[in-house]
């Protein structure tokens, strides 16, 4: 089983379960070495490993990888298929060109202190996308690894050290229990910039206790807007990627469907495009509580004499809600399509969730054109059907620059 | 009338009658309830062809949250106090035609599960009055049973705010005093409260040996989550009830019929026995095909007493079945935002 952290070679922890002491050690050991030791490495070198790195994890028989992925695996909850597919896309985004695009936009640093990440674990590799652009900026990083994806960044931090050990003295990837307010304090106390993913209570407890200091990317939802003129068989293909890459979990998986296309059509044609997804990209476990409340949905259609679904639960469930206002998605790949007589009035349905969607996969003309208003409206993610999670380097997840955020 | 049927049979239940009368009451709400009538016709399950109550068609809980589901005018209208999990922001109205009914079922298991004694005796309710909360099954409930089995020493110390615990902290002491068994009538998150007021005071009550704590409900909702066991033990410290005292209530808005533990006969304190006028299923979560007892799948209850909205109904709760009754295994997350949404989970330690 691979560890479920990494730190700083002579930096030796007491034990797995990190205590206020060793948090505020290791935190005071990347401050104090972290900064000259990423400066030591050159640009060119530092953008050689890292590109190295990704490589290796996005080869299926590298060692790195196959050590890593069976653990990531059991702790996912994807499919081997789910799995294999979503690191792709996700390594792919930070690959060498993609680094190297982002490298180009590389801003005068003005922090260099230590900088720390709170990472959600509902998407496997996600560290990638804070650990590159501080890596490009030089500045030390903290990294609170979510109980549910305990594994990639500590086996990328310690890939990046292996090749690079200079790396290593800056950057560490830990985990703990997050509801103990004194290991948060001494974990991230020192740092002068905090990345935080969540919402809620846990965000409002961080932003008492850090301040301005803090970043926080709440949950979002994603949707897609089809038009008509459309291929509908070929843009239910790319849609049903969109909805079924990491079963549905992520913030740029599409939840909701808004259409003057007829509702009907692509209905029929998503349920066929989720079934050719459920055999090329099986479903990992499905969680009963999840599938409680897909029943409750499929039942309620029923009850409403609405489209029923045809699929088996496992495979996805599509609906057709007239009614445009955007509910989230329980997941298990349950997407609603709302019929509109105009594309225009899902930025009306929308409007309540201002802020809250992450991204859009358009489809047509009529779509594309409502591709000023949404950005407008916080949509910080804008693709044809099929690519809308497949997201680079340079994504400014939740409209934050990324390179701007450590700089 | 099959509701006066109904009315007898949990007066007087002979399971015998049991087949009949659900089958009765389907044709019933199949006959008043035209959506429901329209989905069972697209099953073709009708009452011409549905022969036992498993076969008949089952309504989402979450369907109280957008359709009027009611056999005639109602009486009552009850509102759940969170929100369904498929049904975001969205309450439960549950607009029930029969009330009588309702308090029929109260007086046929209350008392039996809870006050076997058959006394009346002090009550402590946690729930707020009608008064405060007239929307609430729960609230009208506990309305039937402090006016029914109540002794005068009745109080509620519970408002609009939530707990009063200095009301509650009076009426302790006065309990303690006069020695008479009294019961608490709370739902889990109240006790909690409660136990956390008499906890920052640092008091400690023993209440008079056979006292008794109806409990209901989880923390749904809530962002304080306290374990079974621990409010278990701040019970026996601070109020002197233990857990062979506590009887455990199963209710939902959209059902009219509750089921309790048996735990003041030695029963299995997490197993809750429903009444014979109410069916429950576990049901595999993928198919919605009927599992054997002890697998844990959705739980779908077929209540006779719900002749007024929906029989069948299937519920967002895990558990599972056997002889004698069913236990919970939990309840489904309210549907949410995802992505980026796992911190607040890891930021409580969950």
């Amino acid at each position: 089983m691979p560890v479920r952290f990494a730190v700083p070679a002579g930096f030796e922890p007491q034990s797995e379960a990190w205590g206020a002491v060793e948090l505020e050690r290791l935190a005071a050991a990347l401050a104090r070495r972290g900064t000259e030791a990423l400066a030591d490495v050159s640009l060119d070198r530092r953008l050689e490993v890292w590109s190295q790195t990704i490589a290796v994890f996005l080869d299926p028989e590298s060692a790195e990888r196959r050590a890593l992925f069976p653990g990531l695996l059991e702790t996912s909850g994807l499919s081997a298929e789910g799995l294999c597919e979503g690191l792709e896309i996700v390594l792919e985004g930070a690959a060498e060109r993609p680094a190297r695009a982002l490298a180009a936009t590389l801003p005068p640093p003005r922090r260099r202190g230590l900088a720390g990440v709170v990472l959600a674990g509902n998407i496997p590799g996600l560290a990638v996308q804070s650990v590159l652009p501080a890596l490009l900026l030089g500045r030390p990083l903290l990294l609170k690894s979510a109980s549910a994806e305990p594994l990639f960044a500590p086996a990328l931090l310690a890939a990046l050290a292996a090749r690079e050990p200079g790396l290593g003295q800056g950057f560490a990837a830990v985990m703990f229990d997050g509801g103990k307010p004194d290991l948060v304090a001494s974990a991230f106390a020192s740092t002068d910039r905090l990345l935080a993913y969540g919402g809620g209570d846990a965000i409002s407890s961080l932003t008492a206790r850090f301040g301005n200091r803090l970043v926080a990317c709440g949950p979002k939802a994603s949707v897609a807007l089809v038009g008509t003129g459309i291929d509908a068989v070929l843009v239910a293909r790319k849609l049903a990627r969109d909805i079924a890459l990491f079963d549905q979990r992520g913030c740029l998986s599409v939840q909701a469907v808004y259409t003057t296309y007829p509702a009907g059509e692509l209905a029929d044609a998503l349920e066929w495009a989720l079934a050719i997804e459920h055999r090329r990209l099986p479903p990992g476990p499905i969680p009963p509580s999840t599938a409680a409340l897909v029943q409750q949905l499929r039942g309620a259609a029923a009850l409403r004499a609405r489209r029923l679904p045809e699929l088996p639960i496992a495979a996805g469930t599509v609906l057709i809600e007239p009614e445009p206002r955007f509910t989230p998605s329980p997941g298990l790949r349950t997407v609603c399509v709302h019929p509109l007589g105009e594309l225009r009035q899902a930025l009306a349905a929308l409007e309540p969730w201002k802020g809250r969607i992450q991204g859009s996969a358009l489809a047509g003309d009529e779509a594309w054109a409502l591709a000023p208003e949404l950005e407008a409206c916080g949509v910080s993610r804008l693709a044809a059907a099929g690519e809308l999670q497949a997201v680079d380097a340079g994504w400014h997840n939740g409209g934050l620059d990324p390179m701007a955020l450590f700089a | 009338m099959i509701v006066e049927r109904i009315h007898r049979f949990v007066g007087a239940p002979a399971e015998a009658d049991f087949r009949a009368l659900a089958l009765d009451a389907f044709a019933y709400q199949f006959a008043r309830i035209a959506p429901y009538r329209a989905m069972c016709e697209r099953a073709s399950r009708t009452p011409g062809t549905v022969e036992s109550w498993r076969e008949v068609p089952m309504i989402p809980a979450t369907a109280f949250a957008s359709m009027e589901l009611v056999t005639a005018e109602a009486k009552e209208v009850f509102r759940s106090s969170g929100t369904l999990a498929g049904a975001t922001n969205e309450q439960s109205v549950h607009r029930h035609p029969f009330p009588e009914l309702y308090r029929a079922v109260i007086d046929a298991t209350f008392p039996r599960h809870v006050l076997p004694a058959g006394d009346q005796r002090p009550l402590l309710s946690l729930v707020p009055p009608r008064a405060v909360v007239s929307d609430s099954s729960l609230g009208f409930m506990v309305d039937h049973v402090m006016s029914h089995y109540g002794g005068p020493e009745s109080l509620y110390a519970c408002g609009a705010r939530g707990v009063e615990g200095g009301k509650a902290r009076s009426w302790l002491n006065a309990s303690q005093r006069e020695g008479r068994p009294v019961a608490i009538l709370t739902t889990s998150y109240a006790l909690a409260d409660l136990l956390d007021f008499i906890g920052r005071i640092d008091l400690k009550f023993r209440l008079p040996a056979g006292s008794v704590v109806m409990e209901t409900g989880g923390f749904k909702g809530r962002t304080k989550e306290i374990s079974r066991n621990e409010i278990r033990e701040r019970l026996t410290t601070r109020l002197g009830i233990g857990a062979d005292a506590v009887v455990a209530e199963y209710g939902m808005t959209e059902l009219t019929s509750q089921a309790y533990t048996r735990t003041l006969f030695d029963g299995d304190p997490d197993l809750f026995v429903p009444p014979p006028w109410m069916k429950v299923r576990a049901l595999d979560p993928l198919t919605l095909a009927e599992l054997p007892n002890g697998t844990v799948g959705l739980l779908a209850f077929f209540d006779l007493a719900n002749v007024g909205s929906a029989l069948h109904l299937l519920t967002e709760d895990l558990g599972s079945t056997e002889p004698g009754g069913f236990r919970l295994a939990g309840r489904a997350p309210e549907a949410a935002l995802r992505g980026c949404s796992l911190l607040a989970e890891e930021l409580a330690g969950r």
